[in-house]
């Protein structure tokens, strides 16, 4: 009774300290790795930091200012120019077509408004 | 027989039965040896358990705490200037950020041929001073820089020469994108990044040089700092004040906006100043902030603290008169007025013609103790204190009698900062809160659990309705801009020459509110001996300078505060008295 027990209690231990050494192992294994991550990720840290100085130098307001000086037309904003949703009139109601079937017959039916330069598809130019 | 076998066992009264099984078990000489053996191994065996399971219990425990700073591992070539938080305007634009950059380092006693390392390193970095470098490095120290902060492009080239002795640290360098647009302000820092003027060595006294000291700061893991700052109102306002500047052939010029809800300050500048990534200009005098670190006399603007006072003190309405007709003589003084009208004045007149008499008369009749104690509720008379380190004392004269009263009722005989005088309008403005003004976000609850009720709500009614009147028909009607309904009051002040005030030296001052009738911004403008110029007809006061430089600034600044133009609103005394029903 005795002896197997002592021999259980050595298994045990042997088991016991398998189990430790593999433990150990690993953790150091995954402290390496952590640090390696943490220096990965500074290293991002301050290239995101580079390049977020960079952004804001060239979106500075005083480049950008001069910029727009040399080579575009833009002049500055007038407060007329500005205006509210509210002040802006309804949409006008579409005129009826016209009944005459002789001048349909004569011109071909009038394309729909356009409000812009581009014509509807398949609309004679 | 028994009473003496009774008495054995209770010898040592006070010791429990436990102590006693185990003293017998261990110690006890009648007690058989086996069992003795037994139960010393037993003890043995209590012990071993116990430490092993602590040890079990303590495993168990680092497996379940998270892992906390203990696995933190410094780098070798880690940064020895602090990071510092990054600094970002309301929008969040960058207004100062950190950037690594390699340092270069010596180890003079390592070196082995002094001359070598010499010519390589001027070969790399031409502006190093040869002989300099070579007393330096010939020196037999342990240590020396030879220059910090070097491009990576310059260290590639060094580290590919393979000088012994010769090795690179990263250093965080603070870098200022937006250049001079924001100087004063912001501040700058010296080559260790400890911040020494500005924002940068407020950020200093919050605690980062603490942090510092305890060598806890050496990663960017603080969250930016926010200011109240806009970048495009300041580039703006900045810009407008260069081309002011230009024009009128000032020696300075300064301008600040604020916030009259919170006490933000949207926008500061004052040229000429620096750019504060190359901060050797910053000490130049010329180039200070005149606007917390310059005091002044205001001139005309102070009028408008005056006539608050009048209209607060419930002595005065707006219909109450003050003779000016004739000058207002003091002993060998006599006070005139720019644009004399020699009549008899309303309140609004005084205002709107900017009349010294009306205003020195009205001064007297509250009487010299009522308007120093109002200055000094208004907070004219002490030091401001703001985040900015930098701070003026007002000039305040140490015998204060009628003469003094009289004049610094329009503003000539105190001398404040101007951002003291932008507070002191602002309060008359916005409801009557005293709002100390601040550099950082805030909102506008902060502000009103921090300020002072200093006016009557109706007062400052009635001071809206002034400023917009004298937009209307008064001396401010050169700063008109069309959609926004602005109020403002002029000012030019004689500067002081040799102790005598100088006809032809001024100091033109413009205070813009903008909108009048519900005011959310206060914007001042400022000139230092600006000149005449064609345009102007021969005059400098501040009508024909100060006030058309803010009409351009609040043209261009008024849509990027979300200000909508608004036309065709009602005169002054419909807008602002009759609709919110305050009686004259």
């Amino acid at each position: 009774m005795m002896r197997i027990l002592n021999i259980l209690v050595i298994a045990a231990l042997v088991a016991a300290a398998a189990y430790v050494y593999k433990i150990k192992f690993e953790s150091t294994l995954q402290a390496e790795r952590v640090a390696k991550l943490r220096h990965e990720l500074r290293r991002e840290r301050d290239a995101v930091a580079i390049l977020r100085a960079e952004w804001a130098k060239l979106q500075a307001p005083l480049r950008v200012q001069g910029l727009a000086d040399r080579h575009l037309k833009l002049k500055p904003l007038a407060s007329a120019q500005l205006g509210n949703f509210d002040n802006l009139p309804m949409r006008p109601t579409p005129a009826p077509p016209p009944n005459d079937p002789i001048a349909s017959l004569m011109a071909p039916a009038a394309p729909p408004e356009t409000t812009g330069s581009i014509l509807a598809p398949g609309a004679p130019r | 027989m028994t009473e003496i076998a009774f008495n054995a066992p209770q010898k040592k009264t006070g010791e429990s039965r436990w102590q006693r099984v185990v003293r017998t078990l261990l110690y006890g000489a009648n007690v058989d040896r086996n069992v003795k053996a037994k139960a010393r191994i037993g003890l043995a065996v209590i012990a071993f358990v116990a430490v092993y399971g602590i040890i079990a219990s303590k495993l168990v425990m680092f497996a379940m705490i998270s892992e906390g700073h203990g696995g933190r591992r410094s780098v070798a070539q880690d940064a020895m200037a602090t990071a510092r938080p990054d600094i970002v305007d309301r929008q969040g634009a960058i207004i100062a950020t950190d950037v690594k950059m390699p340092s270069l380092f010596a180890e003079p006693r390592r070196l082995i041929d002094v001359d070598e390392a010499t010519e390589m390193l001027t070969a790399v970095l031409p502006d190093l001073d040869a002989k300099d470098m070579r007393e330096r490095l010939s020196s037999g120290r342990g240590f020396a820089w030879p220059r910090r902060e070097i491009t990576p492009a310059q260290q590639r080239e060094i580290h590919r020469l393979g000088l012994p002795g010769i090795g690179f640290l990263t250093e965080n360098k603070r870098v200022y994108p937006n250049g001079p647009v924001v100087s004063h302000l912001i501040g700058h820092v010296n080559v260790d990044n400890q911040g020494i003027a500005g924002i940068e060595k407020w950020l200093d006294g919050q605690g980062l040089a603490a942090l510092h000291m305890a060598g806890l700061a050496t990663d960017r893991l603080q969250k930016p700092v926010e200011l109240a700052l806009d970048l495009r109102v300041q580039f703006a306002l900045r810009d407008e004040l260069a081309k002011a500047r230009d024009k009128f052939s000032a020696k300075a010029a300064a301008g600040l906006m604020l916030n009259v809800n919170t006490g933000e300050i949207v926008a500061m500048a004052s040229e000429p100043d620096y750019d504060p990534n190359n901060p050797r200009e910053a000490n130049d005098p010329t180039r200070i902030n005149r606007l917390t670190t310059g005091v002044y006399e205001m001139g005309s603007t102070f009028k408008a603290l005056t006539i608050a006072m009048g209209l607060d003190s419930g002595r005065m309405g707006l219909n109450t008169t003050f003779d000016a007709r004739m000058p207002l003589r003091y002993g060998k003084f006599a006070i005139n007025d720019y644009h004399a009208q020699r009549r008899v004045l309303s309140i609004p007149e005084i205002f709107t013609y900017s009349s010294n008499i009306g205003t020195a008369r009205l001064a007297l009749a509250l009487g010299v103790d009522y308007h120093k104690a109002w200055l000094k509720k208004m907070g004219q008379l002490d030091r401001l204190r703001t985040e900015l380190p930098e701070s003026a004392e007002p000039i305040v004269p140490k015998r204060w009698g009628e003469l003094n009263t009289v004049t610094i009722a329009f503003g000539h005989g105190l001398s404040v900062a101007p951002l003291q005088a932008v507070m002191g309008v602002a309060a008359t403005l916005n409801g009557g809160l005293l709002i100390p003004p601040t550099f950082l976000k805030r909102s506008p609850e902060e502000a009103r659990a921090m300020a002072q009720q200093v006016i009557k709500p109706e007062t400052s009614i009635k001071m809206r309705y002034l400023m917009r009147l004298n937009a209307e028909i008064g001396s401010a009607k050169t700063a008109n801009v069309d959609g926004y309904y602005i109020g403002g009051k002029t000012g030019t002040a004689e500067k002081v020459i040799n102790g005598r005030y100088s006809k032809t030296k001024l100091l033109t001052d413009f205070m813009a509110v903008l909108p009048a009738d519900k005011p959310q911004y206060l914007l001042l403008v400022m000139l230092d001996e600006p000149q005449a110029t064609k345009e102007t007809h021969g005059y400098a006061t501040a009508g024909w300078n100060a006030a058309p430089t803010a009409s351009k600034v609040i043209a261009r600044v008024a849509p990027l505060l979300d200000i909508a133009p608004r036309f065709d609103l009602p005169k002054a005394e419909q807008a602002i008295l009759v609709s919110n029903q305050v009686a004259r």
